[in-house]
């Protein structure tokens, strides 16, 4: 166990220097989802005041995901190129540290997405009726990311030797996040525009949020191995 | 007579029995089966569109199967049959929409609406797509296998949360009438031609899977030639 707690350790300090070592890793989706925010006021034009909040947590909420792909599709990226995956493979490394070091980071990554991306959308819908600065809209988006991180680290170790990852990364991303989306989205427009309680929606959407949180961490921590096993 | 010429007289046998099948079922749902009271005859392309449909998600269960196959027993041909099963269901799925599509027409006045179950068949259509050109862009080998079995998992477990959370979010398709609590509503006379068609569906997507496997197999065999054949040469 202990041993596990200082390969964890050491692989997520890795990762993170890895990461940092060039900004643009990070900026690049945040300034992905500005583009996207623009571009989606372009695409609205005017909008009827009744339909503004359910627009613009649609919106944003597309707007986050497609910028979490970004970052989470690049993860292993700086491993690849350092050669530092494979040397990894042939070490005796526990899968289930290296994943979580590298889910940790896409947790950290993400959150350092979400969160300006939820500012700039607060800021630029301009409408008074919903804000996307509260705690329980905090909870939905955490637990979202919770859901996507996983997938993200799994996809992105599956797409590793794929000569075709940029299309075929969002191709499978997106699909299997259906849930995920659907979910944040319709408890969110159920917090913000119908003020329904957090208890209230954990029976129903939030829940899903949550199975679907479980179900895609454990099954990426169980298959994760399979994944990085040497030939 | 070799084993591989039997082998193959029997399959073509199979596929001619299967194919016979079909077209008993077709004739016996577009001539001989009543028509629906309220829809007419525009509802006869049920008769296809449901066994494809079933065929369709049942083939992700295989998929999770075989793909569970490859990684537990180390299976190589498990492997091969999972991207078998892809395909199978790839096609089932494409036919279910065209059909869907062709059905919603007369009936809602669209080719296309975003109600849970098109949307639902869509994705699957996607993640079987997704799936087979994850499998092409990979080089051969174990490692392939072993990564496009943990996929081939991911998108089989996924599949009932993405039915049930479109499902959630919008329906404007029928409630389920053939498989439900307290038995189908369908009349017995539809029902029954319903079910063969959908045995005799399935008959031929075994064949076409079988015959797909033989494919791939060989497909390997070749690869493995070719490369013993390089190494040699080196």
């Amino acid at each position: 166990m202990k041993r596990h707690m200082l390969q964890f350790r050491a692989l997520l300090s890795q990762s993170i220097q890895a990461e940092w070592a060039s900004a643009e890793r990070w900026l690049s989706p945040l300034l992905f989802a500005l583009t996207m925010l623009l571009l989606f006021s372009f695409a609205f034009g005017r909008v009827e005041p009744a339909f503004i909040p359910q627009l613009f947590v649609a919106a944003t909420f597309l707007t986050a995901f497609f910028a979490l792909q970004i970052a989470f599709s690049r993860v292993l990226e700086p491993d690849m190129q350092d050669r530092v995956f494979d040397q990894l493979r042939s070490y005796p490394i526990a899968p289930t540290a290296w994943f979580l070091s590298k889910y940790l980071l896409v947790l950290m990554i993400g959150l350092m997405i979400l969160l300006p991306t939820l500012v700039l959308a607060d800021v630029f819908i301009n409408e008074t009726t919903i804000s996307f600065l509260s705690l329980p809209l905090f909870v939905i988006a955490t637990s979202s990311l919770i859901a996507l991180g996983a997938l993200g680290v799994l996809l992105s170790t599956m797409m590793l030797r794929s000569n075709a990852r940029q299309i075929l990364y969002p191709l499978l991303y997106f699909p299997l996040t259906t849930p995920v989306l659907l979910a944040a989205v319709e408890s969110s427009k159920a917090l913000l525009i119908e003020h329904h309680s957090l208890g209230h929606l954990l029976s129903s959407w939030l829940g899903l949020l949550v199975i679907s949180g479980i179900m895609y961490f454990t099954l990426s921590l169980l298959l994760f191995g399979e994944l990085v096993k040497p030939e | 007579m070799s084993n591989a010429v039997q082998q193959d007289r029997r399959s073509l046998l199979f596929g001619a029995g299967a194919a016979v099948l079909l077209l008993m079922a077709w004739i016996w749902a577009l001539r001989f089966a009543p028509s629906e009271q309220h829809q007419g005859e525009v509802y006869r392309i049920v008769y296809l569109h449901v066994p494809a449909a079933f065929t369709a998600f049942l083939s992700a269960g295989f998929l999770m199967v075989f793909s569970l196959m490859t990684l537990i027993k180390r299976n190589a041909n498990a492997a091969l049959w999972a991207k078998a099963t892809a395909e199978i269901g790839l096609l089932y799925t494409v036919i279910t929409l065209a059909t869907g599509s062709i059905w919603g027409r007369p009936t809602w006045g669209v080719w296309w609406e975003w109600d849970a179950r098109l949307t639902t068949t869509l994705i699957l259509a996607l993640l079987y797509a997704g799936y087979l050109i994850f499998h092409s862009s990979m080089n051969p080998g174990p490692q392939r296998d072993r990564i496009a079995a943990a996929l081939g998992v991911i998108i089989a477990l996924d599949v009932p949360i993405i039915y049930q959370s479109v499902n959630w979010w919008r329906t404007l398709h029928q409630p389920q009438s053939i498989v439900r609590a307290g038995g189908s509503t369908m009349a017995p006379e539809m029902l029954v031609v319903l079910l063969f068609g959908f045995l005799a569906g399935l008959l031929m997507a075994s064949w076409l899977l079988y015959l797909r496997f033989g494919n791939l197999r060989l497909q390997q065999r070749l690869e493995q030639y070719t490369y013993d054949a390089q190494t040699k040469g080196e």
